[in-house]
């Protein structure tokens, strides 16, 4: 006597041992597998039928496990690149807050003074926001997986020495109210420098994964 | 009587992003729903091994193209549903462009046959 739930566990189990990961892709073709289950016993299929037809439909165990490894093997460095990604976003949009901040809230500033500081800080994040997001329009795509991500961490790592360097070292010392604007034009093109530099790894590895194409067969 | 044959494999594969984000342009949809609709409006001649949709449909979820949420089937059953993003919408647009451009070639080269 067929049994339509221990068929699907055994499946379940051959997809496991191929290397199928639990829960997402397994879960997702299971769900695949009863759905089309259903339907074929709707049109009149037995059971059995209906179980083998859609395990023929759903494809070898092999063949998925290959094409989900080039999905998840490099995507998973993608998405670290990403996240450093968003964290460099953060810092270069938050840390020039509080740079500019004694600037903005000191007394002897007039209120013009404090606007065109405001308009400075905006500008800076401005920019910094506008290159993260289109500046994978204006990169090459690089299709050599290897050498895109030498150049992504040199650009990050070259971000980080810029920061550790350029901001700390060769800024302009002394927070003085009256001479305002050059310290701000400085801090703000600073930062912007390094966030662009910062975000050209996020941007061609965002570059190239729009010029991928699919396998289906 | 000029008929279509089963489409080759290679196109098969170009033809599986642009054919997913319009359909999930129509509206969220999820794996068996998508497969069976490619195949209803192909006359069965665009056909999928089904199983291979899914790392496609990751792929594109990866890429930003697309969002999944896992929700639940009319008969209880879990479902996971995929929509489309904003980056999708623009890739979708693209692949139209650049398929309509390739149809008029053909279609083009193909009228000057019969002149």
């Amino acid at each position: 006597m067929f049994d339509l739930e221990q068929s699907i566990a055994d499946w379940r189990q051959r997809m496991l041992a191929a290397g199928i990961k639990t829960p997402v892709p397994l879960e997702e073709l299971e769900s695949h597998l009863r759905e089309d289950i259903a339907q074929q016993m709707k049109s009149g299929l037995s059971a059995q039928q209906s179980f083998g037809s859609a395990v023929n439909k759903i494809g070898q165990a092999p063949e998925l496990k290959r094409e989900f490894k080039k999905v998840s093997a490099p995507m998973e460095i993608q998405k670290i690149i990403q996240l450093a990604g968003v964290i460099f976003v953060a810092v270069t949009l938050f840390c020039p807050l509080f740079l500019f901040l004694p600037f903005l809230l000191a007394h002897g500033l007039s209120l013009t003074a404090k606007m065109l500081g405001l308009a400075i800080y905006a500008t800076t994040v401005s920019t910094i926001v506008l290159s993260w997001r289109y500046n994978h329009k204006l990169l090459p795509v690089i299709r050599n997986q290897l050498l895109r991500r030498a150049v992504g961490i040199v650009c990050y790592a070259g971000s980080l020495l810029w920061m550790r360097f350029g901001v700390f070292h060769f800024s302009p010392g002394g927070l003085h109210p009256q001479s305002f604007l050059v310290p701000l034009v400085i801090f703000g093109l600073e930062w912007t420098v390094m966030a662009i530099l910062g975000g050209v790894g996020h941007g061609l590895e965002k570059a190239a994964s729009r010029q991928d194409q699919p396998a289906v067969s | 009587m000029y008929r279509v044959s089963m489409i080759r494999k290679e196109l098969v594969a170009a033809s599986a992003e642009p054919l997913v984000l319009s359909l999930l342009a129509r509206g969220e949809s999820y794996g068996y729903a998508i497969i069976q609709e490619v195949k209803a409006r192909s006359n069965g001649k665009l056909q999928w091994t089904d199983g291979m949709l899914y790392p496609v449909l990751h792929r594109m979820e990866h890429r930003g193209l697309i969002r999944s949420r896992w929700g639940e089937s009319e008969t209880g059953r879990k479902r996971k549903y995929y929509s489309l993003k904003k980056d999708g919408k623009t890739a979708m647009q693209k692949h139209h462009e650049q398929w309509s451009l390739v149809h008029s070639v053909l279609a083009g080269l193909r009228k000057e046959q019969y002149v």
